[in-house]
């Protein structure tokens, strides 16, 4: 990515290319416009300060741009859940060994994660879901499925683990 | 616990702190092993980029305008300052005007202070040269002479002089033009000695001179101040 050059023409270029997916995304975890719109400035402060990182992180563009945009939206739904204002990554994607992914393998990579998907349960993949996408604890998934807290854990610890295998196949 | 138990566990783990679902003490051991365990952080990677997939079915939405508007601000501060609104405004009509050679001479005679010879001097002019002032420094007094060669203040308005030092981020204001077509302006000391390279610019202001400390209207002329 040219931004990780600090060209501020390149930043401005990469803010109208793919704002509008990581608004999406902001706005799919928090259900709140303008909470989505602080996300979605947090997250290319993010950027502008961690592109050099991101060189140095493995991932592809979009899968490195999504995952921060989501961390962040996270973050800012537990921070509202909890009344705590700690909204610093907990998640940083910097990495020492590049392993660059083409977006092509990223696509085929998506295909086969709902194809993985499939081989869960269906309640066992929505408890994925849930957690990825509206920022559910393990306190939230043990009260919606009704189940003790460690068993909720065994549990999708299990799912990951049929989705590893499925995934490395 | 076998190597493959172990990276199982290590697999589950990264799946659950790519989650959020790890707290308290175990998320903070788990951060702390990811900054030393390249192999760690390379489970947490391929978590993300399989998960990524979840946002596949999410619509784009445009955000508003103004999130962009207050990130330039917010990234590119200069950008929000007066000098920045100055040379937008110069991009988008007046064009710095040539050097007139000569300028300082051409009204010698009229100058109060015949003593002293200016050291810099500009010609602070519109392109089409409907406003031309001719400007002198003379540095014994720390004086500006100013001679409006052409042009005048349009009604119910003001012609305001304004100094953009080199290497400066705003416009100072140099003082309201009087409706004499000589004038002489005493600067400070620190004026006077920002004076050398600089721009000098005339904006269209409301009576009384701009009221924000930056141009607010039109910038009618401009010209480089250069050693007489």
């Amino acid at each position: 990515m040219r931004v990780s050059l600090g060209d501020r023409e390149a930043f401005s270029l990469l803010y109208d290319a793919t704002s509008s997916k990581l608004f999406g995304v902001c706005l799919r975890v928090l259900n709140n416009r303008a909470e989505a719109e602080d996300a979605l400035q947090d997250v290319f402060v993010k950027v502008w300060n961690k592109a050099d990182r991101y060189k140095a992180g493995g991932y592809s563009p979009m899968t490195w741009l999504i995952t921060l945009a989501r961390n962040t939206a996270i973050d800012r739904l537990r921070a509202r859940k909890t009344g705590n204002v700690d909204i610093d990554d907990v998640h940083d994607l910097s990495d020492g060994s590049p392993t660059p992914e083409a977006e092509a393998i990223a696509s085929s990579e998506r295909k086969r994660l709902n194809d993985c998907f499939e081989e869960l349960e269906s309640d066992k993949s929505e408890a994925v879901r849930r957690a990825y996408l509206d920022g559910d604890s393990y306190k939230d998934l043990a009260a919606r499925y009704d189940v003790p807290l460690n068993t909720m854990r065994t549990w999708l610890r299990r799912s990951l683990m049929t989705l590893k295998d499925c995934l490395s196949r | 616990m076998s190597q493959k138990e172990d990276h199982n566990d290590d697999a589950a783990l990264a799946g659950e702190y790519v989650l959020h679902l790890l707290d308290g003490e175990e998320l903070a051991v788990f951060e702390a092993r990811l900054t030393m365990e390249p192999a760690l952080r390379a489970l947490v990677r391929d978590w993300d980029a399989s998960l990524v997939a979840l946002t596949d079915g999410i619509a784009p939405i445009t955000p508003p305008a103004m999130v962009k508007d207050k990130l330039q601000a917010v990234l590119f501060p200069d950008a929000a300052k007066p000098k920045r609104s100055l040379w937008t405004w110069l991009a988008g009509g007046v064009a710095v005007a040539a050097i007139v050679v000569g300028a300082a001479f051409l009204t010698p005679s009229l100058i109060q202070d015949p003593v002293f010879e200016p050291s810099l001097t500009a010609s602070v002019a519109a392109q089409d040269g409907t406003l031309v002032v001719a400007a002198r420094f003379i540095a014994q007094t720390n004086a500006l002479e100013l001679t409006r060669e052409a042009g005048a203040a349009r009604p119910g308005r003001v012609l305001e002089l304004w100094l953009i030092a080199e290497g400066s981020d705003a416009p100072v204001s140099l003082g309201v033009l009087p409706a004499d077509t000589e004038t002489r302006i005493e600067l400070t000391q620190d004026i006077a000695q920002r004076l050398a390279n600089g721009l000098l610019a005339i904006s269209d202001e409301p009576l009384g001179g701009s009221p924000t400390g930056a141009p607010t209207g039109e910038v009618l002329a401009v010209g480089p101040v250069t050693n007489a």
